[in-house]
C-alpha cells in the first residue's frame, strides 16, 4: 500500500474536505459575528450569553467528550466567575481584562486540589463528587449571608475595556456592541486555542485515557496528571465563561452553582454533539435560544427539556452535529 | 441532654426512611447495575401523594390508626403504576455506556420535578394533622418524643426486615441475587430477566416513595425535597459502599445523625457538613466503608 | 545483564496460594515462554512482573527499581511493555492512532500541548514502520473496534511494541489467531524485536511448535511453581515436564 511520509489525519483533509470542513465552523462564526447587524437587542444579549456559555461548555467538552469524564457540578466555575466578577466590580474594579484574569487565577487555583481528589474516580463517583462540591458551594454561598450576600447575591456593574473608552455608552449599547465583539474575539481564540489542545498529543492522550484506562497507562501516558489537566482547562474555560455569562444579567447569585445549571450545561453538550468539536457551539446557541422562546411559551420547560433530553440520549446521542456534519473532520 | 436526645430520635428517623430509599438505590444498582438519579424524584411524588391520600382519608373520617397503612399502600400504588413504565423506558439504554443511563434519570429528575409542579403546585404542602395524631412518648419531665416518629422507625425496620428475608429466603429473592451476580447464566437457566428487572426496580421505586410518604408527616413536601434526597441517598451509598446493604445501614445512620446533629448544633452546616463527610470518606476510602470486595 | 528479577515471590488469593517462592531472572537476549497448564499462575507471574498485581511477599525489580514502586507509567517510560491476554484496544481510536500513544510515549512527546499530532512526523515514521511490520499498512486509518480479534490482538502487541521497550511481556499474542497465520506473527514478532531492539521478550504460550520453535529458555509453572526453567533441549529431555504440561509424548523434529 501507499508508504507516503505524510501524517495520516492531514493525508485524510486534502483540500476539498478541508474547504468543506471548515464551512459550518465559518458560517456559525460569520452569522454570530453579524448577529448584532440582523438581531434586536434582545436576542443579541442572547447571543452574548450563549458565546458565554459555549467558552464554557469547550472546556466541559474537553472533560466528557474527550477524557470521558462526566461533571455533574460544572456549574461551581461558572459560579466562580460570576462571583469574581461581582465582587471585583464592587470594589469598583470594573476593567474586563482584569476580571478575566483574577477570574482565571481563582478557578485554576479552586481546580488543582478538587481536581485531585475528583479525577481519581470514575463515572458515577466521578459525577458525584464534583456534583457534591458544586452544591457545597452552592449551600456556602447561599448561608453565608455576610460574605456572599446570600439569595440576593452579588451585583455585577457595567465592566470597562482597556483598548476601548465606554464612557458615554449605555450598558445596552456596551452589551451589543464593543463588548460584544469584544467576547466573540475572545471565542474565536478559545475556540482555536483548544482546537489546538485536541489537535495536540494532549488530545490524543485524553481519548486512550477515556477508551482505555488501564491500556493508556501501559502505553506510558500519565493518566492522573492529564486527567488533571483537563480539569484545570475545563475549569478556567468554565470560569471565562461564567464572566460573561454573569455580566447581562448583572448578578451573581448562588443558583448559578445549583446542579440544574450543571445539568443544563451537560443538556447544551449533548444537544450540540459532543462527538463533535464544534459541538459545544452549537449546542450553547440552540439552547439558549430555544430556552428563551420556550419559557414564554410555557412555564413547564423543565418538563418540555426532560423529554427533548430522553430523546436525545435515546435516539441521538452524538447531538446535532452528528446529523449536520458527517465528515466528522472536526470529531474527536 | 434534651437535644441530645432529640438529636438521637432525629438522626435514627431520618437515618431509617433514608435507609428504606438507599436500600432501593443498592438493589437496583446491584442488579441492574445502574444509578438511578431520580429515586429523589419517587421519593417526593411518594410525599406527594402521600398527602393527597391522607386528604382523601379524611375526607371519609379514616380513624388515625389507617393512616399509616394509607400512606404506606399510596406510596405502594404508585410504585406499580410507575415503576413498571419508567424501567421500560431505562431498558433502552441498559447496554449503553453509564454516562447515557445517569443523562437519562437526571431527565427523569426534570420532567418529574415539573410533573409534580403541574399536578400540587410549587408551594410547599403539608399533611393534615398526622404528626401528632399519635401522641406523645414521654421520658422525662420537658422532654416528648412523637410516637409517629417511633412508628416510622418501627416501619422501616419492619420493611427493611421483610426485604431482607426476602432477598435471603425466598425464591424470588435467590433469583434476583442469581441475576445480579451473572445476568447470562441466570438467562440460561430460564429466568425471565426482564420481569425480574422490571420487578427489582419497581420495589427500588416503592422503597423510595414509601419513603417519603413515611416521612412527609414529620416535615413537609417541597419541590427541592428530591434534590436533597438525592445527595443524602448517595452520601449513605458511597459511605457505606455501592452494593452493600449493611453499609447502607450504617450510611444511613452516620447521614442521619449528622443531619440531626447540625440542624439542632449548627444550622448553617447542615449541607456543608454531609459534603464534607462524602468527600472525606471518598478520600480516606473510596470504594465505602463496608463494601463487597469485588 | 539482569534486567529483570523477582525472588521469592508468593501471591494469595484469600486461602489460594497463586505463586509461591518463584525466583527468576530474565537477561538481556533472552526468549522466554512461560508454559504451563491453566489456572497455573502464568497471567498472574506476568501480572505480577509487571507491577500490575502487589506480591503478598518477595519483591520484583526491573534494572534495579521495584515495579510495584514504579506504576505501570514509570515502568513504560523505564523501558518496560506488556500485552494482555484479553484483547485490550482503544475501540475509537484508529490503528494509526493506537500505535501513535505509544509513539508519544517513546519520543516523549506527551507534554507537546501545542503542536499538532497530526504534523509530528516522527510520531507517524514509527506508525507506519510499526504498523509495516505488523501488517497494519492499510489499516491505519480503521477505527480499532472494527478489527477482528485476531487483528485486535495484534494492535494489542503491535502498540507495546511501538514503545521500543527494553523489555516485552506479551500473553499470548497468538491466541485467537488461525494456525496458519500464528507462524507468520512469530516471525513479525521476533523481527520486529530485532529491529527495534528489545533485549529480551518473555511470551506466556500455549503453542508448543512455536515454544519449541522460537524461544531460546522456557519457564514451566505448575501449581503456582516453576517447575523447570531452561533451555529447550533440556525441557524437552525432562519428562515429568512434558507429562505434565504437554500431556503426551511430544514428538517434533
Amino acid at each position: 500500500m501507499t508508504t507516503s511520509t505524510a501524517p495520516i489525519a492531514a493525508r485524510t483533509a486534502s483540500a476539498g474536505t478541508l474547504k468543506r470542513a471548515l464551512a459550518l465552523p465559518a458560517l456559525l462564526f460569520l452569522v454570530i459575528f453579524l448577529f448584532p447587524f440582523i438581531a434586536g437587542p434582545h436576542y443579541v444579549i442572547l447571543m452574548f450569553s450563549a458565546m458565554g456559555y459555549a467558552i464554557a461548555l469547550l472546556g466541559l467538552n474537553l472533560l466528557f467528550g474527550y477524557t470521558g469524564l462526566l461533571s455533574l457540578g460544572h456549574a461551581m466555575f461558572l459560579a466562580i466567575g460570576a462571583y469574581t466578577a461581582g465582587y471585583m466590580t464592587s470594589t469598583r474594579i470594573t476593567n474586563f481584562e482584569l476580571i478575566l484574569l483574577v477570574a482565571v487565577a481563582i478557578g485554576a487555583t479552586v481546580a488543582v486540589p478538587i481536581g485531585l481528589l475528583c479525577i481519581r474516580y470514575v463515572k458515577i463517583y466521578f459525577a458525584m463528587l464534583t456534583l457534591a462540591f458544586s452544591m457545597l458551594l452552592y449551600s456556602f454561598l447561599f448561608k453565608f449571608y455576610h460574605l456572599t450576600g446570600g439569595d440576593e447575591g452579588i451585583r455585577i456593574k457595567a465592566p470597562t475595556l482597556t483598548a476601548w473608552d465606554l464612557s458615554g455608552l449605555d450598558t445596552l449599547s456596551v452589551l451589543t456592541g464593543p463588548l460584544y465583539y469584544y467576547v466573540f474575539a475572545l471565542l474565536v481564540l478559545l475556540t482555536a486555542l483548544m482546537r489546538c489542545l485536541t489537535g495536540s498529543s494532549l488530545g490524543l492522550q485524553l481519548r486512550a485515557i477515556r477508551e482505555n484506562q488501564q491500556k493508556a497507562e501501559y502505553l506510558g501516558v500519565n493518566v492522573k496528571r492529564y486527567r488533571l489537566v483537563a480539569f484545570v482547562i475545563a475549569a478556567v474555560y468554565g470560569v471565562l465563561g461564567g464572566v460573561i455569562i454573569a455580566i447581562p444579567v448583572g448578578l451573581a447569585d448562588p443558583t448559578i452553582a445549583y446542579w440544574v445549571q450543571s445539568g443544563n450545561l451537560i443538556f447544551m453538550l449533548l444537544l450540540g454533539g459532543y462527538t463533535n468539536f464544534l459541538g459545544p457551539l452549537l449546542g450553547a446557541v440552540v439552547f439558549i435560544f430555544f430556552q428563551d422562546q420556550l419559557m414564554s411559551f410555557t412555564e413547564y420547560w423543565r418538563l418540555t427539556f426532560g423529554v427533548i433530553l430522553v430523546m436525545i440520549v435515546i435516539f441521538f446521542p452524538n447531538g446535532l452535529m452528528a446529523a449536520l456534519d458527517r465528515r466528522r473532520w472536526w470529531s474527536t | 441532654m434534651l437535644a441530645s436526645a432529640n438529636i438521637l430520635v432525629g438522626g435514627v428517623f431520618h437515618a431509617a426512611v433514608l435507609f428504606l430509599v438507599a436500600a432501593g438505590l443498592q438493589i437496583v444498582f446491584g442488579v441492574q447495575k445502574i444509578v438511578n438519579l431520580a429515586c429523589g424524584s419517587f421519593y417526593a411524588l411518594g410525599a406527594y401523594f402521600g398527602i393527597s391520600a391522607l386528604a382523601w382519608a379524611a375526607a371519609f373520617e379514616v380513624p388515625a390508626i389507617a393512616y399509616i397503612p394509607i400512606l404506606v399502600g399510596s406510596g405502594l400504588l404508585l410504585a406499580i403504576v410507575l415503576g413498571p413504565s419508567v424501567e421500560r423506558l431505562l431498558r433502552l439504554i441498559y447496554d449503553r455506556d453509564e454516562h447515557f443511563q445517569i443523562l437519562l434519570t437526571f431527565a427523569l429528575v426534570l420532567i418529574f420535578e415539573d410533573a409534580i409542579r403541574l399536578i400540587w403546585g410549587a408551594v410547599p404542602l403539608q399533611t393534615i394533622n398526622v404528626y401528632f395524631a399519635f401522641g406523645e412518648l414521654r421520658i422525662a419531665r420537658d422532654l416528648a418524643i412523637p410516637n409517629y416518629n417511633l412508628i416510622v422507625i418501627g416501619a422501616a425496620a419492619l420493611i427493611s426486615a421483610a426485604f431482607g428475608w426476602m432477598l435471603r429466603r425466598t425464591r424470588f429473592g435467590r433469583i434476583v441475587r442469581a441475576t445480579a451476580e451473572n445476568k447470562q447464566m441466570s438467562e440460561a437457566l430460564c429466568v425471565d430477566v426482564s420481569k425480574v428487572y422490571m420487578a427489582v426496580f419497581t420495589l427500588g421505586v416503592a422503597l423510595g416513595t414509601v419513603g417519603g410518604a413515611l416521612v412527609v408527616p414529620a416535615g413537609a413536601a417541597s419541590i427541592d425535597m428530591g434534590v436533597e434526597l438525592i445527595v443524602d441517598a448517595f452520601a449513605v451509598v458511597i459511605i457505606g459502599g455501592l452494593g452493600s446493604m449493611p453499609g447502607a445501614l450504617i450510611g444511613a445512620l452516620i447521614v442521619g445523625f449528622v443531619r440531626s446533629a447540625a440542624i439542632w448544633l449548627y444550622p448553617e452546616f447542615e449541607l456543608l457538613a454531609i459534603y464534607v463527610i462524602v468527600i472525606t470518606v471518598l478520600i480516606v476510602r473510596p470504594q465505602g466503608l463496608l463494601a463487597r470486595t469485588a | 545483564m539482569t534486567l529483570l528479577q523477582a525472588q521469592n515471590v508468593r501471591k494469595l488469593y484469600g486461602g489460594f496460594c497463586a505463586l509461591d517462592d518463584v525466583t527468576l531472572t530474565i537477561n538481556d537476549g533472552e526468549h522466554v515462554s512461560i508454559i504451563g497448564p491453566n489456572g497455573a499462575g502464568k497471567t498472574t507471574l506476568v501480572n505480577v512482573l509487571t507491577g500490575l498485581v502487589r506480591p503478598t511477599a518477595g519483591n520484583v525489580t526491573f534494572k534495579g527499581y521495584n515495579v510495584v514502586n514504579l506504576g505501570a507509567v514509570r515502568l513504560a517510560r523505564l523501558g518496560m511493555a506488556r500485552s494482555f491476554q484479553l484483547v485490550n484496544i482503544f475501540p475509537e481510536l484508529s490503528v494509526g492512532e493506537t500505535i501513535a500513544v505509544a509513539a508519544i510515549s517513546h519520543l516523549r512527546h506527551g507534554e507537546r500541548f501545542f503542536s499538532s499530532t497530526a504534523r509530528n512526523r516522527p510520531v507517524w515514521e514509527i506508525v507506519e514502520r510499526v504498523g509495516a511490520i505488523f501488517g497494519f499498512s492499510g489499516k491505519l486509518d480503521q477505527p480499532a473496534k472494527i478489527l477482528s480479534q485476531g487483528d485486535k490482538k495484534l494492535l494489542d502487541v503491535a502498540s507495546a511494541f511501538a514503545l521500543s521497550p527494553e523489555i516485552i511481556l506479551l500473553d499470548e499474542p497468538t491466541s485467537g489467531v488461525s494456525t496458519a497465520d500464528k507462524s507468520t506473527i512469530m516471525r513479525v514478532l521476533v523481527q520486529a524485536a530485532r529491529q527495534m531492539g528489545i533485549k529480551a521478550i518473555i511470551q506466556i504460550e500455549h503453542d508448543m511448535d512455536i515454544v519449541f520453535g522460537y524461544s531460546n529458555r522456557i519457564i514451566a509453572v505448575h501449581n503456582g511453581r516453576i517447575l523447570a526453567d531452561g533451555s529447550p533441549a533440556s525441557i524437552r529431555a525432562r519428562a515429568d515436564v512434558m507429562a505434565t504440561i504437554v500431556g503426551r509424548q511430544y514428538d517434533h523434529a
